[in-house]
């Protein structure tokens, strides 16, 4: 497991010298990203290191590892084109050493604006028009993935901005995409746990099942969740072990139980990417698209 | 829904009968049981005469790799004949590009827009996760690639020979949809490989229920076109799972599938003749089962309201002489027929759920009373069946959460 890069801003000034106005912004398992100024526009400037205990001795495998991932989550935002997928940004894939120790960085697009998790701890659960709106805009944002037989494996409210401009949702974060035409670059099931699909959890037996569907059903938990102010299968669960146990066999309420002023036809959607088995939910993109519009035209969403 | 002819061998001119009464709506050719010219010929005529017909074009290859089968005319065809006696290593990726290319080539430059859909090829298998169920999927994959490379406005339906106790378990059934709705193609076209030898009842009642389920995953819930063939009676069934199409033939080797089609002939007795009678959900013997209906004056209770049922009119054991195997087959496509459009026109699924179970129920009530009139049954053709189509539908229900 990669550890967080231990830098400074003084450092990433040294490393990226067009770059000023840099300041830290968030700080995950995996990585660390600031916020600069290059050629007068604000961009997230992303570093990743291999785990400091192996720092010297480490296995090539492991670096490896580290800049293929990297790699793919730079090609997949070079490759997709839409406005609901994180863009590049000036800098591309580059690796550097600091004292001694590798670090890999790249650039993407700085999306301004609030991420889920926070959109719900401030103003509570979404209006349906949002929501489908959310869900629109994460469709187009998962097909522009697929169309590479790429699985993005990492939907979750912290990882879907709604951008402060024209209130579009932004889906970041390709760290983890999966590209089913490639070699995997994982020995265990990667992504956030409590949004895993059914599939996500089938290690052995994934490269055959696992599909945008896999996707769909993590939006599936995220629009429950900004429907409902609850997530599907956290109820009764008091260890991860437990929710995964809900998402591989709990059915969870229909949200239109828990809001009773939601759309049935909207409920039945997220009722339907959340079903245990992919041949359950939605064959195409494009059905899944269909059935939002219904919603918008025959439920008079305003 | 509609019914369409499965054919075999001994067409005659009951497709085109059909087809005028408004009994079927399409055809299934069988190249087995036809000269090539003479197949190819009608298809390209029916197109003029019927436009608005769903014609299509079974490419039996599911023959290709039994053990000496009996080929009938399919030896005429050279994407079977080059291919015929085929092996599990037979099967490569490359091999299954070149089986399917000849195929739809053929059927794509033979028949081009005389076609509904072109079929795809595919092979019989046993279990979902057996060896033969994976080389199936490869085709179906490949049939799919290899369609879109058609320049060809004729969509692909994709074939799949099932064996009935494939159904038999539920985890490797699901897997098997997971992986065939990643499938981009128009629908399917889905035999079931009968264990049974029963008139009224191909399918033991759990697994029929399942293959309901199995059906409805595809059609219902994915909006794939699903043609089944060879379902007989089950085809009312079959409208409560949203299949869109149903076939069923004259003979009953063109009821149910069975390889016994391709193996040589036992020989054996022509059938006794037989009714369809859509109240009763059933085919009961003309004689001596409708004759004592008739006896009992119950006769109009068993009709189906078909135009042929008037050669029975003065007595079923007086009129069987008259009872052609044509009419019987007219007949009896009238009578799934018109079950299919009494259900079809129902707006949704739950009413049409509603209405088969009335239909059976019914048709269980008019057996109690045909047996309280002294009229008996054989074994064959009692009502023990639709007890089991009851406990089918009541599976699939639970399956599918309806």
């Amino acid at each position: 497991m990669m550890a967080i890069p231990q830098l400074t801003v003084e450092q990433i000034n040294t490393i990226i010298p067009s770059a000023s106005a840099i300041q830290e912004v968030d700080r995950g398992g995996q990585k660390i990203v600031f916020s600069g100024i290059i050629d007068g526009r604000k961009y997230a400037l992303k570093f990743m290191a291999p785990n400091p205990s192996q720092a010297g001795g480490q296995t090539s495998e492991f670096l490896d590892d580290v800049a293929s991932r990297a790699q793919r989550e730079v090609e997949t935002m070079q490759q997709c084109s839409t406005p609901h997928l994180v863009g590049m940004g000036p800098i591309g894939l580059s690796i550097t050493s600091i004292a001694g120790e590798p670090i890999i960085y790249f650039s993407e697009e700085f999306v301004e604006g609030q991420n889920l998790r926070s959109c719900l701890e401030d103003t509570g659960v979404f209006s349906v028009a949002d929501l489908v709106r959310l869900a629109t805009h994460m469709a187009e944002a998962i097909k522009a993935i697929w169309q590479f037989s790429k699985i993005h494996r990492d939907i979750k409210p912290g990882n879907i901005m709604r951008r402060n401009d024209n209130g579009y949702f932004v889906l970041l974060d390709m760290g983890l995409v999966f590209d089913l035409q490639d070699e995997s670059l994982s020995l265990s099931p990667v992504g956030t746990p409590l949004y895993f699909s059914p599939e996500q959890m089938d290690f052995n037996n994934r490269r055959t099942i696992m599909s945008f569907r896999s996707d769909l059903f993590s939006l599936g938990t995220v629009m429950y969740e900004m429907a409902t102010g609850t997530h599907p299968f956290t109820q009764d669960a008091k260890t991860t072990w437990e929710v995964l146990g809900n998402i591989a066999n709990v059915a969870p309420q229909s949200p239109s139980v828990l809001r009773p002023d939601f759309p049935e036809r909207l409920s039945d959607i997220i009722l339907r990417l959340l079903a245990k088995r992919p041949a359950l939910r939605y064959r195409s993109i494009e059905l899944f698209q269909r059935a939002l519009r219904e919603v918008e035209t025959e439920g008079g969403v305003q | 829904m509609s019914i369409l002819a499965q054919c075999g061998y001994g067409r005659g001119d009951k497709i085109e009968q059909g087809l005028d009464d408004g009994a079927i709506h399409g055809v299934i050719m069988s190249p087995r049981d036809e000269r090539r010219e003479r197949l190819e010929q009608d298809i390209k005529s029916w197109r003029s005469r019927y436009p608005s017909a769903l014609v299509m074009f079974d490419p039996q290859f599911y023959a290709a790799n039994l053990n000496n089968p009996r080929n009938g005319h399919l030896s005429e065809y050279d994407y079977y004949n080059k291919n015929s006696g085929l092996r599990r290593t037979h099967f490569s990726g490359t091999r299954i590009q070149g089986y399917v290319r000849e195929c739809l080539d053929y059927q794509q430059e033979t028949f081009g827009s005389n076609l509904a859909y072109l079929l795809s090829p595919t092979i019989l298998f046993d279990a979902f996760r057996d060896s033969w169920s994976q080389i199936a999927l490869n085709m179906a994959v490949e049939s799919a690639d290899c369609h879109a490379n058609l320049d060809t406005p004729q969509p692909l339906l994709i074939s799949l020979v099932i064996s009935e106790t494939a159904f038999q378990a539920m985890d490797p059934l699901e897997e098997f949809l997971d992986a065939l709705t990643e499938i981009d193609a128009q629908g399917f076209y889905i035999i079931i490989r009968s264990n049974s030898a029963s008139v009224q009842n191909a399918m033991e009642s759990a697994p029929f229920g399942r293959f309901m389920y199995f059906c409805h995953v595809l059609t219902t819930i994915n909006e794939y076109n699903v043609i089944v063939g060879y379902s007989d009676w089950h085809s009312f069934l079959l409208e409560t799972a949203g299949v869109t199409h149903t076939a069923t033939g004259w003979y009953q080797n063109l009821h149910q599938f069975s390889l016994t089609r391709f193996q040589p002939s036992s020989g054996g007795r022509r059938p006794r003749k037989r009714y369809s009678s859509a109240p009763l959900l059933s085919s009961p013997l003309i004689n001596p089962e409708l004759q004592d209906i008739y006896l009992a004056r119950l006769l109009p209770r068993v009709l189906s309201g078909s135009a042929r049922d008037t050669s029975l009119k003065n007595g079923p054991a007086a009129g069987e002489a008259n009872w052609t195997d044509e009419i019987s087959c007219l007949a009896h496509w009238h009578s799934l027929n018109d079950l299919s459009q009494r259900l079809s026109a129902l707006p949704t699924q739950p009413e049409r759920i509603q209405e088969a179970e009335r239909l059976m129920q019914n048709a269980l009530t008019l057996y109690a009373h045909l047996g309280s009139q002294g009229v008996s049954f054989d074994p064959s053709t009692g009502p023990d069946h639709i007890r089991e189509w009851q406990y089918s539908l009541q599976e699939f229900r639970g399956l599918a959460g309806l």
